[in-house]
């Protein structure tokens, strides 16, 4: 595969504002982030998961192709989410990152990207940002806020490129929907105080949910003020039409972009979803990735998935090295980032939503290697990740405990 | 809740739980999470509580068999007891705001615009019932966003600066694509002279989208909002009966995220269809030939036999414009002149049909003032008021008074039965009094109306779970001669037969039993009825062996409580419990509930067996398991059989992937009888709905529980006894109507209070 567009935007300073007008005290400096990357079909595990525990000494070929990160690289296999409901297609696959799914519910818990993103997402421009490469179908909405309701995930890269860094909220009509967002939620806030005093008990809890939710709205119109008057980051990155979509272009092309959101500050936690339902671009890869991953254990067509595979990891340890070389201060952006790779289900070809692999790469790591684990919730490891950001926290869905992500 | 006038305490229930209950249900053992040796104030404040404990007394359920069992007296005793406490709890009905359906048809009614603007706002939660229940109603900062991007949108939709031009485009095959491109493979689609050829149903293997430049495959875009007309020239071949189109929202060369939004029943020998539909600046369409036979193939190695069907031209014209200035302008700017009071006082009334406080307008005159200050021209100025209107609690909340006021039973009522806005018509009967003095005239009047629609829809969808029936398969390999446009009809069945049951003035038993069954040409095929002609439903008339008739015969029911390859006589007998009996039954908050993977096992009866002997389980599955277990002889799409076919995938060593999987069959005999909890033996559909019928009070009261918790807006307790039992009897004289139930409803004094 060959690489289309590469970053460009090499030599960019850091922007990173100061956010005096939201009286908020200056992080240490050293922000931390989370980028957040879920295979939805997986990856083929027998050639992901050594032989072994323990150091790398031996990886298998999907593995290798992560080597760089090898340092600071912590490998589990066998994880699983026990209050995610099986059956149903790919369904379940919604529950990945809040390790719940019930058919019966249209919402779902908060999920860990989310959950880190509440500690560390208020002093960018983006609470969050969500990517979902390819088509929204109905069972790929990861990202569940507080509420349980689904997180907007955006999924053409020509609109996230946009929305970061072409979109001008400082011209007049952007300003003035957004004066006129903060007169309508200040008049129907006071309308809605005079209202609750003519309610009853019941009524008012309601009411109450309608006011806070009106205050909220109107801290986010008021970033989102604060940012309109602000230069956007300017980058020297180019974003090509593709026509015929593949997996190999919206991997690259997604993976860019996390990169950049995180660089320019706009945004503290990125959780990008690798495709899974659109074909290749590449002559000897004809079908698509859906169909390839569900492989029925046919020589021929694991062998093209493993292609693909080692294709979407080469891109996601390129976009790590990235990180590596994009400096900030005595420092990089690489050292600032914590990422979590994981897989909804444990094999798409056997349509399993347990055996789950996950990774995590973190440059503070003390040991890294591979631990075998076997029906043990994957909320331990977000339990031990969400600790990273706010250790106070003492459970994270079914968990039962925390990984030491850094030990 | 208020708190109901109850003594301090009250000895007789004290004793008789401590010497029959707190064994099981107190400091050492809190079976169920049920504790019944707390204060006795803290028992009759829990509405719920009491009610269940009012509920298993009264079915004989505790306590267990084998316990010691408390005399008929003192139980009678303390059920009149429980009752005399529920009855006084005035049940809460907790602030309702609009669903996302009845904001789309208040839109619609107000300013005469048929979008769905459902999928602009988060989905509504239902929690035990309705959508419509205050108690289930969420507020969000992501539900407040939304209501406000929606109220711009709308606002810029019905109040545009300019007057749109109407335009014209012509299509033909030279500007028709079908798979050719598709990154996921695609096929089964091809040009045939001047027609465009589809053969097979599945969106993502090929669908027919256009584009201006025949050259390229830039999918045509509609330009901006507003009304537009399609006039499609399109015909089936080798077909001998009428077949779906499909229309759908979406980016035709990418499909996997395809919104149908119509399907068009086209008439053997039909040369095409013309249909007027709101579109979004940005929306593409795509036509999908929904009653394929076949999935869709590459047709390279082997051509297409069978039913195809052949688009020859697409006309677009729009956006159409009925009138200039539009309705939705009249109702809105009535004049060009308006001062800043004037304009939010009028724009308020229009929307929410009161007039706001002083104090409340002020904030909205501001915002109207300024806008005018600013040089804004009148419209603009209009748009954000309008915009501000709809995000105000006072438009997105139905608050109701103790006593519902002139206009707030305006609202219950047109809510009720419209899913919208009261009209002049019912606002002025409620102001001059007649609606409370005596509303049937008001209820036939709107139930004549064509908004009745809604309430038809909008209930049975919810009532029966007609959304569900698609949920799953049936797979293709099991059920070959089971094709999508069957399984529509089937979702269609239980909504086109309550609306005949409405209709015709028929009795709430046709629910339970009934001699006919409304059917369309496809369901009389599948149910091997005489035929019917055509997409619409009609009532057929059973012959005297038909087992159907009746909810629990639809296909409909009998499918969506099934999975792909097996029946599930739980969910078959639960939703029964539920949707007719009209009961609450939920898993024990104490127990995990692994459900027990009953794909193929020839062990149904024996696993379903199992859980009755736990003591916990059997509670509820005693009831559950016999009403699903009768309907075994009725396979997972509804259809009768007369033994078990067990599916078994093969795993060959060259393994297939999951879904090409050879699968083997294996038949085991069924035996579908058990005993009822009051030890009626039912062994099959017939006898179970003979047990059904024997039933009838508790069901006909179910189904008035649901139509009154509809109408509501709340879920009913044991405290609403006498409110159900008025309507029965109301009703009974007239053989149980549905319609004079409905009435009945709407005149019963509750109706009138929150």
């Amino acid at each position: 595969m060959t690489r289309r567009t590469f970053l460009k935007g090499a030599g960019i300073a850091l922007l990173v504002p100061r956010m005096e007008s939201f009286g908020q005290v200056t992080e240490a400096d050293m922000p931390r982030r989370l980028l957040t990357i879920v295979n939805h079909l997986s990856f083929y595990q027998p050639e992901l998961i050594p032989p072994t525990d323990g150091a790398f000494d031996k990886s298998p070929q999907l593995l290798n192709e992560l080597s760089d990160q090898f340092d600071h690289l912590k490998l589990f296999s066998g994880l699983d989410n026990p209050a995610v409901q099986n059956g149903f297609g790919h369904t379940p696959c919604v529950g990945i990152l809040s390790g719940y799914f019930n058919k019966l519910h249209r919402r779902n818990r908060l999920s860990i990207d989310q959950a880190i993103a509440d500690k560390i997402g208020d002093n960018t421009r983006f609470k969050s940002l969500v990517f979902q490469a390819g088509e929204n179908l109905n069972f790929s909405q990861i990202s569940w806020d507080k509420h349980g309701l689904p997180v907007r995930q955006l999924d053409s890269p020509r609109k996230i490129f946009n929305l970061l860094f072409q979109v001008n909220e400082g011209d007049t009509t952007q300003q003035q929907i957004l004066a006129e967002d903060r007169s309508i939620l200040d008049a129907v806030l006071s309308q809605a105080n005079a209202m609750e005093k003519r309610l009853n008990v019941t009524d008012r809890a309601k009411l109450d949910e309608y006011l806070t939710s009106v205050r909220e709205v109107e801290r986010s119109v008021k970033r989102r003020a604060y940012w309109a008057n602000r230069p956007k980051p300017q980058i020297d990155y180019e974003i090509d039409d593709f026509d015929r979509k593949s997996v190999d272009d919206y991997v690259g092309t997604l993976l860019d972009l996390a990169v950049l959101a995180l660089q320019t500050d706009s945004t503290r936690a990125v959780t990008v979803q690798i495709p899974f339902w659109e074909g290749f671009k590449e002559p000897e890869l004809s079908g698509n990735y859906h169909d390839l991953s569900h492989h029925g254990q046919k020589p021929e067509k694991i062998r093209k998935l493993l292609m693909l595979e080692q294709g979407i990891l080469r891109r996601i340890n390129h976009a790590l090295n990235t990180m590596k070389q994009r400096k900030v201060g005595n420092t990089t952006l690489f050292d600032q980032t914590t990422t979590l790779l994981t897989a909804s289900m444990g094999s798409a070809n056997a349509h399993n939503f347990d055996d789950l692999p996950a990774l995590v790469v973190d440059a503070r790591m003390k040991t890294s290697g591979y631990w075998r684990k076997q029906d043990v919730p994957m909320s331990n490891l977000y339990l031990g990740l969400l600790k990273l950001f706010a250790p106070e926290y003492e459970h994270f869905g079914e968990s039962t405990g925390a990984f030491e992500v850094l030990s | 809740m208020t708190p109901a006038t109850v003594p301090a305490n009250d000895p007789q229930l004290e004793h008789f739980f401590a010497s029959n209950c707190v064994n099981c249900h107190g400091p050492e053992e809190q079976n169920g999470d049920v504790r019944l040796d707390l204060s006795f104030n803290n028992l009759t404040n829990d509405l719920e509580l009491l009610d269940k404990i009012t509920g298993v007394l009264e079915a004989g359920e505790m306590p267990p068999k084998g316990e010691t069992q408390p005399d008929g007296k003192s139980i009678a005793e303390v059920i009149q007891t429980l009752q005399k406490h529920l009855a006084a709890i005035q049940p809460a009905n907790p602030l309702k705001r609009l669903t996302r359906f009845e904001y789309t048809h208040t839109i619609h009614d107000l300013f005469d615009i048929e979008f769905d603007f459902s999928g602009l706002l988060p989905p509504d939660h239902v929690e035990n019932g309705f959508d419509k229940f205050g108690e289930a109603h969420l507020m969000s900062p992501h539900q407040i966003t939304a209501y406000l991007n929606t109220a711009r949108f709308i606002a810029q939709r019905v109040l545009p600066d300019h007057e749109p031009k109407t335009r014209v485009w012509e299509f033909d095959a030279q500007h028709f694509h079908g798979s050719k491109n598709f990154a996921t493979g695609g096929g089964g689609d091809y040009r045939d002279g001047d027609d465009y050829v589809l053969t097979g149903f599945r969106p993502y293997r090929s669908n027919l989208h256009w584009s201006i430049d025949s050259q390229k495959h830039d999918q045509f875009v509609i330009p901006e909002f507003g009304v537009y007309r399609l006039e499609v020239a399109a015909h089936s071949v080798d077909s001998n009966q009428g077949e779906v189109i499909g229309i759908n929202l979406g980016d035709g060369r990418h499909p996997t995220s395809f919104r149908l939004i119509k399907r068009i029943a086209l008439a053997n020998g039909s040369k095409g269809f013309s249909i007027e539909l709101t579109l979004r600046a940005g929306d593409q369409l795509a036509f999908t030939f929904d009653s394929a036979r076949v999935p869709g193939r590459s047709l390279a190695n082997k051509p297409h036999t069978g039913p195809a069907m052949h688009f020859s031209k697409v006309k677009v014209t729009g956006p159409l414009i009925d009138q200039w200035p539009t309705v939705a302008m009249e109702r809105l700017l009535p004049n060009s002149d308006m001062k800043p009071g004037e304009l939010v006082d009028h724009i308020t009334l229009l929307l929410t049909k009161r007039p706001m406080s002083s104090e409340d307008r002020r904030g909205f005159v501001e915002i109207a003032r300024k806008q005018l200050k600013s040089g804004a021209s009148m419209k603009a100025t209009a748009r954000s008021v309008l915009t501000a209107v709809l995000t105000s609690p006072h438009f997105i909340y139905k608050a109701e008074s103790p006593e519902l006021t002139n206009v707030e039973h305006a609202y219950r009522l047109s809510y009720f039965l419209w899913n919208s806005v009261p009209d002049e018509t019912l606002l002025e009967s409620a102001m001059s009094g007649d609606l409370a003095k005596d509303p049937a005239i008001q209820v036939e009047r709107m139930l004549l109306d064509p908004r009745m629609e809604r309430f038809v829809d909008d209930f049975t969808r919810q009532w029966l779970q007609l959304d569900k029936v698609d949920d799953f398969g049936p797979d293709v390999r099991v059920f070959k001669d089971v094709r999508r446009m069957t399984v529509d009809s089937m979702a269609r069945e239980g909504q086109e037969f309550f609306r005949h049951v409405l209709e015709n003035d028929l009795s709430l038993k046709n629910f339970i039993d009934s001699d006919f069954v409304m059917a369309n040409d496809r369901l009389a095929r599948f149910y091997k009825l005489p035929p019917v002609d055509g997409d619409d439903f009609v009532p057929v008339k059973l012959p005297a062996d038909s087992e159907r008739g009746g909810l629990v015969a639809q296909a409909g029911f009998l499918k969506l409580t099934s999975t792909d390859f097996a029946t599930s006589p739980i969910h078959r007998g639960a939703w029964i419990l539920k949707n007719l009996y009209n009961e609450r039954i939920e898993p024990p908050a104490d127990v995990l509930i692994n459900e027990p993977d009953i794909r193929g096992t020839k062990t149904i009866r024996e696993a379903i067996l199992k859980h009755q002997q736990l003591e916990s389980c059997a509670r509820c599955h005693s009831r559950i398991d016999p009403l699903g277990f009768a309907l075994e002889y009725y396979d997972p799409v509804g259809r009768k059989r007369s033994e078990y076919r067990h599916v078994t995938e093969i795993v060959p060593e060259d393994a297939q992937t999951t879904f090409t999987k050879k699968i083997k069959f294996t038949s085991s005999p069924i035996d579908a009888a058990m005993t009822l909890a009051n030890g009626h033996e039912v062994r099959d559909m017939v006898s179970l709905k003979a047990a059904l019928m024997a039933d009838q009070e508790l069901i006909l009261k179910g189904i008035i529980r649901k139509l009154i918790s509809y109408a509501h807006g709340r879920e009913l307790t044991r405290a609403d006894r006498k409110h159900v039992d008025d309507i029965y009897k109301t009703i009974a004289p007239g053989e149980y109507s549905l319609r004079e139930a409905i009435h009945a409803i709407v005149a019963h004094e509750a109706f009138g209070r929150r």
